[in-house]
């Protein structure tokens, strides 16, 4: 509440310097707003009730945020008393015995009360909703907008300025005045500056506009930049070329900017993508690249990644029910219940439970099938076909061919801006996992016992053998390491979609080219690929403005480039011949 | 590289082999058309084994690759769908004014339906030859034989083999799907082409001429197996054949002793993407459609194991195999949808597990298991090669 | 040797065995074909519809079949197979002789199938909304028409004071066509062409034929794209119209709510998410989105209600296969399927025949049923007059009615019927 404190003088402020400019208001403010929001509610025209509502802009009550906040998540109801009057009502707490709930009087914020003076107890089901629609919220927000320009968080502050500032409504101006003479933040305050401009753009006065231009042009924000283009179209239209020429100024250094944030935010879009190519390949980088297997049930254990990451949110949650196809066995998983913070720690939980039952579902598949093909890699590929058809009809059959879909956790599932290039959490994420999974490997493979033993196995199979080491075992344990990777991969992957039967197809195709362009068995080669193919595709995605032109000018580029580096970017140097 | 069962076939010799799979395709030749003209088959059934035909001709092509010359192309279903494609424009072109948008008065260029609705209103000139139908049966010939042929000279010139080949032409028939998805390509996107009417003016939809031209359609499929038939059989007996085989083998080997190891492979590889193609073009009017979906890796894996499962290395088995595996998918789509993944996942397993050599070495495999439990007779007979096999 | 020649014989006549073989229906049932995928990537949507039906067909059975006789289904798969829909249409129609065929969901598959309906004279009942362009005599089209959908919430968002609007779509037919007929649209409106984003396709002229972003099918990176619609809707007022496939949805609405978009700055319109659909897809990223359908679970009638309840009743005692009975709701084609096997025992009590060519007769005729979104209507052309509703997705998935359009004729053919504002 100690920010309510720090508030209060500046709503004064605002309300004051509202009180006094906008003097049409002087009237509404002697019915509260409680009392103005009851009468919307209870007007039945759409278009009277968005007037009664934007009247309300520029008041300073709190509660107007808390009702409307309310209103839009369905939680205001009309209850009509027994002598007819039409309360509006506000349920809130939870739901007793009989689905009833607390009710709140709009009008007063007081408990709703009965003759007697009993509080009264609500079932939501037998009261109407107070309705709204786009536009009636859309209002709401622009009340609750100049309600935020004091808000104490920077970013409903902002948002606030920029949406009064594209109204272009000049009785805004003062407010916005007001707010810059107290405004501390230079973000704020930049915000401020083009929203004052963007208004002053609708000034009659051509020396107005033309100053409102320049700062603009200054503030080079590609948000104003329809704003200016229409005036320029306007000003040309009538032949104010000094109008027109600063317009344009403005729109070039738009542009500029535009270009400028275009260029690092493709950078950072194809850092990303390569990551996820990264974490999607680096499995198989170690099931092909170091062991020779082409399993193309790879893309499966991506898949069992997910469903792994699928049920581990449910197990943290409500629990669920599954039936193994076949045999019938019905599954049921009690849920832990968990709200907040812990809830959202699932995805913590699922990377390693992704890991281990992709990396069991590895070894199994290893024991069962792919131990006999070492000597057959071509026929490594049709096996290994098989097995990824009958997986993805087992988890059809088992999860239902409905996809599920796997919630962002609350620290994946928003993005800073910086410099007007977005910077999606998941997407960061993406890249920090990438690094560390690669580190991880690298660590496994060459500062552990057993990452020595996977070396000499993958490089001479009988010599280990002769020496003493159980290749049989290394051979489990490395298919399993990169199965295992594989269903890392799928934990992330959630993030970016839906969890369904064949989307491990989806990587498949991608992940061998990955591999096949770095070098197979170079780890190193497949990190320089992956992010190389993720940067070239973003970048072409932005040049040519397709998606599917770029992804295919890659494939080529990489059939060629293999024609000329037939081994990839970093081979393994061999004296052996077939 | 190959397994030991591989090219053997329940046949003590080729000849042999070839007479049968010939006698076979000659009796389906006439046989069938004659059945159903006399109304004993119906024409679902001959539509339905024109299709397995035309896969069995998309099997022979990666049995000449994957069988003979041990190179496992995943990028057969583009050849075979780029054959269909070229085939399918002169069919299109053939609809004139009898598609909807013209019957509608909307298309007086009588353009194919998808570039009226993508809002085109004259043909792209690319288009233009396909009214003849020489010029498309060429094309389709040439076409994947060129693509072939390019990128075949690019591969083997940089010595691309084994895995890194298949993963290539993976990514060739993939890079391809994408752009025949795209409707800017002009060949149909996702639709692709259908509502075929005429070829050669026979009509391919009325109720009274089409079940003719089906025949028709289907006796050529067959009797373009038995000559595709024929040139493998007669390849195989030439040193060419041979070579090939040793290619599969060993190829440095060979390569060693002094063959051009690239140029007999190139030969190989366009040859077979003009099998595949024709297989294609002949797909195209008796399935009615084509779209990139038949162009897909996934499709190339599919005619793999077609091959696999009939008996690689064998001239009669992948024939035996694309029918077999597709009657199966038609019955086992109906019977058993939910299980229909699954059963064709564990015969990709147990074949590539179990049996290496396909349905033709089952004869072989069973005499050798017989003649292991009964060691006094013959142990030797069921596991000599034929011999005129290296 | 004559042994092995057996062999190969008796191979070959068990496919055929496989591939023919069927029994003729008894006197008192009628058989029906079911024609959607079970397998393959279009399972996901299909096999809701196939349930419906199986619903639909037991409820009619219960009240005494369609003139006496008790519907018999034959379900095929094709398998999301395009050129299986035509073998398998061939085998409804030729070898099982079924009176009538309820199936297909993406345009590809009905096309594939359709001429095969025209040769052999069959009737085909098409539930899904579709791109129009086409008015084939053996097609029952209870799908949305592209002014049953698409135009409707094109009006809405301009009533809503939108000024800007962002076409992306799946790169298949049913987009193409659907964005050609909007840019006529907006530009009708007099929407500048500068405010409709996405890009412009042009013909070799240079001439702008359609708008629109189009990603395939299965796309995963909208990075780009959502950067791309955050830099339109920079300056406000600007919606987003998408004709996105179903599976694309999710990290299209991923992306989009990562970056910080929310339905009261861009609301976007999802011609393709459904409640069924919604049951994949992260719902608390999309409150407040658009959906207009001819059909919404949360229609607040009587009969809506009734129908709802019998269907949740038949999933718990249902014996047949491969029907998922938890969480299940109900949609616009799923509905529409059912209003279909309706029309058609309309049509055929109308007709007093199964006879394909009579019963056609009687759908052009006019031939009205009460279904759970409203009154639907046959019309001459082949399609369905009907209500077409707007709702704005709810946190549970459902969506809440905004607004409500009654008897609106579907109109298979639009393009070029609307004329730029000068």
């Amino acid at each position: 509440m100690a920010w309510k404190i720090i508030l209060r003088p500046l709503l004064c402020t605002v309300s004051l310097a509202l009180a006094v400019l906008a003097g049409g208001r002087a009237m509404a403010a002697q019915e509260t707003a409680r009392a103005t929001i009851v009468r919307a509610i209870l007007t039945t025209d759409d278009g009277q009730k968005r007037a009664i509502i934007g009247s309300l802009a520029g008041q300073g009550d709190e509660a107007i945020r808390e009702i409307f906040t309310a209103w839009r998540q369905d939680g205001l109801f009309v209850y009509t008393a027994p002598d007819g009057a039409k309360v509006p009502v506000e349920l809130t707490g939870d739901k007793d015995a009989q689905g009833a709930r607390a009710a709140v009087r709009v009008d007063n914020g007081e408990p709703l009360k009965d003759a007697a003076g009993r509080a009264l107890r609500l079932d939501a089901s037998q009261l109407a909703a107070v309705e709204h629609d786009g536009r009636l919220r859309l209002a709401m927000k622009t009340v609750v907008d100049l309600l935020d320009l004091g808000s104490p968080l920077l970013t409903k502050r902002l948002r606030a300025i920029q949406t009064i500032g594209f109204a272009q409504k000049t009785d805004s101006l003062p407010v916005l005045q007001a707010r810059s003479q107290v405004e501390t933040d230079d973000g704020a305050k930049s915000e401020l500056r083009e929203a004052i401009a963007l208004i002053q753009l609708a000034d009659p006065d051509d020396g107005v506009k033309i100053k409102a231009l320049a700062t603009l042009n200054e503030l080079h924000n590609s948000s104003s930049y329809d704003l200016i283009k229409a005036l320029r179209d306007k000003a040309e239209a009538a032949g104010k070329t000094a109008v027109t020429k600063a317009a344009d100024a403005a729109l070039a250094a738009i542009d500029h900017h535009r270009s400028v944030v275009k260029f690092f935010g493709t950078l950072f879009r194809g850092l990303s993508a390569g990551s996820i190519l990264l974490v999607v390949a680096l499995g198989l980088a170690i099931t092909f690249g170091l062991m020779g297997v082409i399993n193309m049930a790879h893309g499966e254990m991506i898949t069992v990644g997910a469903y792994a990451t699928y049920i581990t949110q449910n197990v943290f949650g409500e629990g669920m029910n599954f039936t193994l196809p076949f045999v019938k066995i019905a599954i049921h998983l009690p849920g832990l219940h968990l709200t907040g913070w812990a809830y959202q720690l699932y995805f913590v939980a699922a990377i390693p439970i992704g890991f281990l039952s992709a990396a069991l579902v590895g070894i199994a598949l290893e024991r069962c099938v792919i131990r006999f093909l070492y000597r057959r890699p071509l026929e490594s590929l049709l096996a290994t076909f098989g097995v990824s058809l009958i997986l993805q009809q087992m988890f059809k059959l088992t999860f239902g061919s409905n996809n599920v879909n796997v919630d962002s956790p609350v620290y994946l599932s928003s993005n800073w801006t910086v410099f007007d290039i977005t910077f999606d959490w998941n997407r960061v994420f993406v890249i920090g996992f990438a690094a560390v999974i690669v580190f991880g490997v690298w660590l496994a493979l060459t500062k552990t016992p057993l990452g020595l033993l996977i070396r000499c196995v993958m490089q001479n199979r009988m010599m280990a053998s002769c020496m003493g080491v159980r290749t049989e075992r290394v051979n489990m344990l490395t298919f399993g390491l990169g199965s295992g990777l594989a269903g890392l991969a799928g934990v992330f992957v959630t993030q970016l979609g839906t969890v369904g039967p064949s989307m491990g197809q989806e990587y498949i195709v991608d992940s061998f080219m990955t591999v096949v362009v770095g070098g197979v068995g170079s780890i190193f080669g497949t990190v320089v690929s992956a992010l190389g193919i993720g940067l070239a595709d973003q970048s072409l995605q932005q040049i040519l403005l397709n998606p599917v032109l770029g992804k295919i000018l890659v494939l080529v580029a990489i059939i060629l480039f293999l024609q000329w580096r037939p081994t990839g970017l970093f081979a393994a140097r061999s004296r052996s011949l077939d | 590289m190959s397994s030991p069962d591989t090219g053997r076939s329940f046949f003590r010799s080729r000849h042999m082999e070839f007479t049968v799979v010939g006698v076979f395709l000659v009796l389906l030749t006439l046989v069938f058309p004659v059945l159903n003209a006399h109304g004993l088959l119906s024409d679902y059934t001959i539509t339905l084994w024109g299709k397995y035909l035309c896969y069995a001709l998309l099997a022979i092509s990666v049995d000449l690759l994957w069988g003979y010359t041990g190179l496992l192309s995943l990028g057969q279903a583009l050849f075979f769908s780029l054959g269909g494609y070229m085939f399918g424009m002169y069919l299109m072109l053939q609809i004139g004014m009898l598609g909807s948008y013209a019957k509608a008065g909307q298309n007086p260029a009588g353009l194919p339906d998808f570039m009226v609705f993508l809002g085109h209103t004259f043909l792209p000139p690319f288009w233009r030859p396909f009214h003849s139908f020489g010029f498309a049966v060429m094309m389709v010939f040439v076409l994947p034989g060129l693509l072939a042929l390019i990128f075949g000279f690019l591969a083997f010139r940089s010595r691309i083999k084994g895995v890194y080949f298949s993963i290539l032409t993976q990514a060739l028939t993939y890079g391809a799907a994408l752009m025949f998805f795209r409707n800017d390509f002009t060949m149909g996107g996702n639709n692709g082409f259908t509502d075929f009417k005429f070829i050669l003016g026979h009509s391919l939809v009325d109720k009274d001429v089409g079940p003719a031209t089906m025949r028709g359609l289907f006796m050529v499929t067959a009797l373009v197996l038995l000559l595709v038939a024929l040139i493998c059989y007669w390849l195989n007996g030439t040193k060419f054949g041979l070579v090939r085989q040793a290619i599969r083998d060993g190829e440095n080997r060979v390569l060693f002793s002094g063959y051009a190891t690239a140029n007999y492979k190139l030969f190989v590889f366009v040859l077979a993407a003009m099998i595949a193609g024709v297989g294609g073009a002949l797909f195209v009017p008796q399935a009615g459609i084509i779209n990139p979906d038949q162009m897909t890796p996934a499709k190339s894996i599919e005619a793999v194991v077609w091959v696999a499962v009939g008996g690689r290395g064998t001239l009669i088995g992948p024939i035996i195999g694309a029918i077999s595996i597709n009657a199966l998918r038609s019955w086992a789509t109906q019977a058993y949808p939910d299980s229909w993944l699954i059963i064709l996942g564990m015969i990709f397993l147990l074949v590539v597990l179990f049996l290496p050599g396909g349905i033709v070495s089952l004869p072989a495999k069973i005499m050798a298991w017989r003649s292991r439990r009964q060691p006094p007779v013959a142990p030797l007979a069921a596991t000599k090669p034929a011999p005129d096999r290296p | 040797m004559i042994t092995k020649l057996q062999k190969i014989l008796g191979v070959a006549a068990l496919a055929l065995c496989a591939s023919v073989g069927s029994a003729r229906a008894a006197d008192d049932t009628v058989k029906v074909g079911v024609l959607h995928d079970l397998s393959g990537t279009m399972a996901i949507s299909e096999t809701s519809l196939r349930d419906i039906l199986l619903f639909t067909f037991d409820e009619i059975n219960a009240k005494g079949g369609v003139m006496g006789k008790k519907i018999v289904p034959v379900i095929v798969d094709p398998g999301s197979d395009w050129p299986t829909f035509a073998e398998k249409s061939k085998q409804l129609l030729e070898v099982d002789k079924v009176a009538v065929v309820f199936g297909c969901w993406t345009s590809v598959s009905r096309k594939s199938a359709l001429p095969v309906f025209e040769k052999d004279n069959g009737l085909l009942f098409y539930p899904v909304q579709y791109e129009g362009e086409e008015e084939s005599q053996n097609v029952c089209y209870t799908a949305e028409a592209v002014n049953q959908q698409a135009i409707p919430a094109v009006d809405y968002f301009i009533a809503q004071g939108k000024k800007k609007f962002y076409l992306i779509g799946t790169d298949y037919v049913y987009p193409q066509t659907t964005n050609l007929v909007l840019l006529e649209y907006l530009l009708s409106k007099g929407v500048p062409l500068a405010n409709i984003g996405g890009g412009y396709k042009k013909d070799s002229a240079g001439k702008i034929i359609s708008a629109g972003k189009y990603t395939p099918f299965g796309h995963k990176d909208y990075q780009q794209i959502i950067a791309e619609i955050k830099d339109f809707a920079a300056s406000g007022d600007a919606c987003v119209i998408s004709t996105l496939n179903g599976d694309t949805n999710p990290p299209f609405f991923k992306e989009y709510a990562a970056a910080g978009l929310t339905a009261d700055t861009c609301p976007v319109v999802s011609y393709s998410i459904a409640e069924d659909e919604f049951r994949s897809l992260p719902a608390k990223d999309l409150v407040g989105q658009i959906g207009c359908w001819t059909y919404f679970q949360s229609i607040d009638t009587p009969a809506n209600k009734a129908f709802l309840a019998a269907f949740q009743s038949w999933l718990k005692t249902t014996k047949a296969d491969g029907v998922v009975k938890e969480g299940r709701v109900v949609d616009s084609p799923m509905v529409l399927s059912y209003d279909g096997v309706y029309l058609w025992k309309a049509c055929v009590e109308k007709a007093g025949s199964f006879d394909v060519d009579k019963v056609r007769a009687a759908w052009k005729s006019g031939v009205s049923f009460n279904g759970p979104g409203g009154k639907v209507t046959t019309q001459p052309n082949m399609h369905l007059t009907k209500t077409v509703y707007i709702g704005e997705s709810k946190a549970d998935g459902q969506f809440k009615i905004l607004k409500t359009f009654a008897d609106v004729y579907g109109e298979p053919h639009l393009k070029g019927t609307f004329k730029p504002k000068e």
